[in-house]
């Protein structure tokens, strides 16, 4: 977004502040509240600095650092991704089924992959706007993982519990995911052409034009279809280390994970209507999400009131980003 | 022949889907076919299609709302749990109705001024009245509903049951509302095209607010059916309701920014539903079946408008 000439140096404050002109979005205000978080839990609690609580705390918010990473690639482009949860429940489901290793990891992707297809041809193809698309496909999704598995059980193989939760050289997995996830989110999104185009395409649709891109010759079709196989591939991703973790089956496991990784996505300053966003930004909202729960855990808050909190701190930042468009 | 596939597609899915459904149970279930049995079925979807009212009117205006089993939880709740013992009963359900309106307004002054993503804004009302309601159950199911509510929910109108002629009466003066009066106008206008209304003097946003209240008090009005038609309150009502009446909406030919259905196609939207899990009952499909066609309805009656505007 240009600025207008004339504006008010106050105005231009405003607009400096909440990362309205900038592509990152306001991504340090995360960053202010996890420094303060960390610093008040820090002097509040005594066993919250060692290190295996911070590996532990790094294992708890990895899955919505995957999944919210994917989330991100859709939002960037002024789409939204709703059936991320069930994909996970879904992969869960998949890896507790009997069967070898070597057959159900590749399908866990593939299903995945298909998911995107899915999603990605209805909206581009078949004219169906992103959010409804996503929406009957979270249902649709939630189903087959209830019927493969229709409550809570069963077991994974081991090679994908000893992936998730076990050492290298002395340092515990999740490390090793984190760093491999952001490498890889890092390309994507920053790093490659396709990443340039989502910011294209979205940045178009953000400003009112919804066939920008497409005007300056870019192939959004394809990029939009691509995203959407990405994200559904990250939330397999996501699933795939939840399934290592409870080492089980589980369809009801990626409930939250829809409204969290938005919530994760928006609160790091990814604008919801395109073009504006950055994996740091989403990276800092998945830890931020994490480290709330974290705390809110150690305050003994009802299960129930952190989920409702959760619902008040997405409404606020939504409710803090501007967008022109009104309704869906 | 391009003209003839045009006005086809110009026909809400909802007559033909209701017809093939009711041809499929005349088939397999004849002994399904009198009044009382089909009475039953259709007054079970009684709230549904007053859910539909409003979830039809936000959709025309190019918003949605999920926010109605928020509102079904909390009053559900409200009734059965016997906090407000000692208020009369009458007053009860108009606080229940204010409660509707009142999420309706919350909805549609985040959507219409905040400008917020509706499906973001009323699944996060949503998220938040539920854990608020489970964390003042502390997870624990409420008590047992007036048996007054349950009675007046069995009563019959001649061969009708009663919720089923509330659902019937209040369809026809939605019908008359939008068709007789300036607001009725206003939302087409503003399905069509916000920004060329914007221009010509419609009140955008009040129309979008005012459809958000509409729906929260049809939600309220839903809410106090669906608790008449148990004997027990309960905390597991899920998303499934408002999903449903998104599915029933689209089929009915209401899709975002468009009314090509009228009111009475969702009205057949919801009648469909009546019978589509009575027969998927009959041929042993599971719940999570349910689930697949959930999705699949809404899905498949989206791509259907998806691809009959695409062109035009």
């Amino acid at each position: 977004m240009t600025q207008p000439t004339g504006t008010s140096r106050k105005t231009r404050a405003a607009n400096r502040l909440f990362g309205r002109n900038s592509r990152q979005g306001n991504w340090w205000a995360a960053l202010l509240i996890i420094v303060m978080t960390t610093i008040l839990l820090i002097a509040t609690t005594d066993d919250f600095a060692t290190p295996r609580n911070a590996s532990n705390l790094l294992a708890q918010a990895m899955p919505l650092i995957i999944v919210a990473i994917g989330q991100m690639i859709v939002i960037v482009l002024a789409g939204m991704d709703l059936s991320v949860g069930s994909v996970m429940s879904l992969t869960t489901a998949i890896l507790a089924l009997d069967g070898a290793p070597i057959v159900l990891i590749p399908l866990v992707f593939l299903a995945a992959a298909a998911i995107g297809l899915v999603n990605g041809i209805a909206i581009v193809r078949l004219n169906v706007h992103p959010i409804i698309a996503t929406l009957s496909m979270q249902f649709i999704v939630l189903g087959i993982a209830q019927l493969l598995r229709p409550v809570a059980g069963g077991s994974v193989p081991d090679v994908v519990v000893n992936v998730v939760t076990g050492a290298f050289l002395g340092i515990p997995a999740p490390v090793f995911w984190a760093v491999a996830v952001v490498a890889i989110g890092w390309k994507i999104v920053h790093g490659s052409r396709f990443g340039l185009h989502l910011f294209a395409i979205g940045g178009g649709v953000a400003s009112g034009q919804s066939d920008t891109a497409h005007n300056f010759g870019l192939k959004d079709r394809r990029n939009i279809v691509l995203a959407y196989i990405l994200s559904a591939l990250f939330a397999a991703l996501a699933g795939f280390f939840i399934a290592g973790r409870i080492a089980s089956g589980d369809p009801g496991v990626g409930s939250q994970f829809a409204l969290d990784s938005i919530t994760a996505v928006a609160i790091g300053g990814t604008q919801l209507s395109g073009g504006v966003g950055g994996l740091h930004g989403t990276i800092l909202g998945a830890i931020l999400m994490a480290l709330l729960a974290n705390g809110m855990n150690l305050a003994n808050l009802s299960a129930f009131l952190q989920g409702a909190i959760k619902g008040v701190i997405l409404l606020l930042v939504v409710a803090l980003q501007s967008r022109k468009k009104m309704g869906l | 022949m391009g003209n003839l596939l045009r006005s086809m597609s110009r026909i809400p899915p909802a007559y033909f889907v209701f017809a093939a459904l009711l041809a499929t149970l005349w088939i397999t279930k004849p002994q399904l076919m009198n009044m009382n049995v089909l009475g039953i079925f259709i007054r079970q979807v009684a709230p549904l299609g007053i859910l539909v009212l409003g979830q039809m009117l936000v959709m025309r205006v190019r918003s949605i709302d999920l926010s109605g089993a928020g509102v079904l939880l909390l009053v559900n709740y409200l009734i059965a749990s016997g906090l407000l013992r000692d208020v009369p009963l009458p007053l009860v359900l108009l606080l229940s109705l204010g409660i509707g309106c009142l999420v309706g307004l919350f909805n549609g002054y985040l959507v219409a001024r905040r400008r917020v993503s509706a499906v973001i804004a009323t699944l996060a009302v949503t998220v938040i009245i539920t854990g608020f309601v489970q964390f003042l159950a502390s997870g624990k199911p409420p008590g047992n509903m007036p048996d007054v509510m349950n009675d007046i929910y069995k009563m019959k109108w001649g061969p009708v049951p009663l919720p089923v002629v509330l659902w019937v009466a209040l369809t026809g003066l939605m019908a008359v509302f939008l068709s007789r009066f300036v607001y009725g106008r206003f939302v087409m206008a503003v399905g069509e095209n916000p920004t060329a209304s914007h221009f010509s003097g419609v009140p955008v946003e009040r129309t979008v607010l005012i459809a958000h209240v509409l729906a929260g008090f049809f939600a309220g009005v839903a809410a106090i059916v669906q608790s008449a038609s148990v004997a027990v309150g309960s905390l597991r009502l899920g998303l499934e309701m408002p999903i449903d009446a998104v599915a029933a909406t689209i089929l009915g030919g209401v899709v975002f920014g468009r009314g090509d259905g009228g009111v009475w196609g969702p009205f057949f939207g919801v009648m469909c539903f009546a019978f589509l899990f009575v027969v998927m009952t009959s041929f042993g499909v599971p719940e999570p079946g349910k689930q697949i066609t959930r999705g699949a309805i809404i899905l498949l009656a989206a791509v259907f408008y998806g691809l009959s505007t695409r062109n035009s």
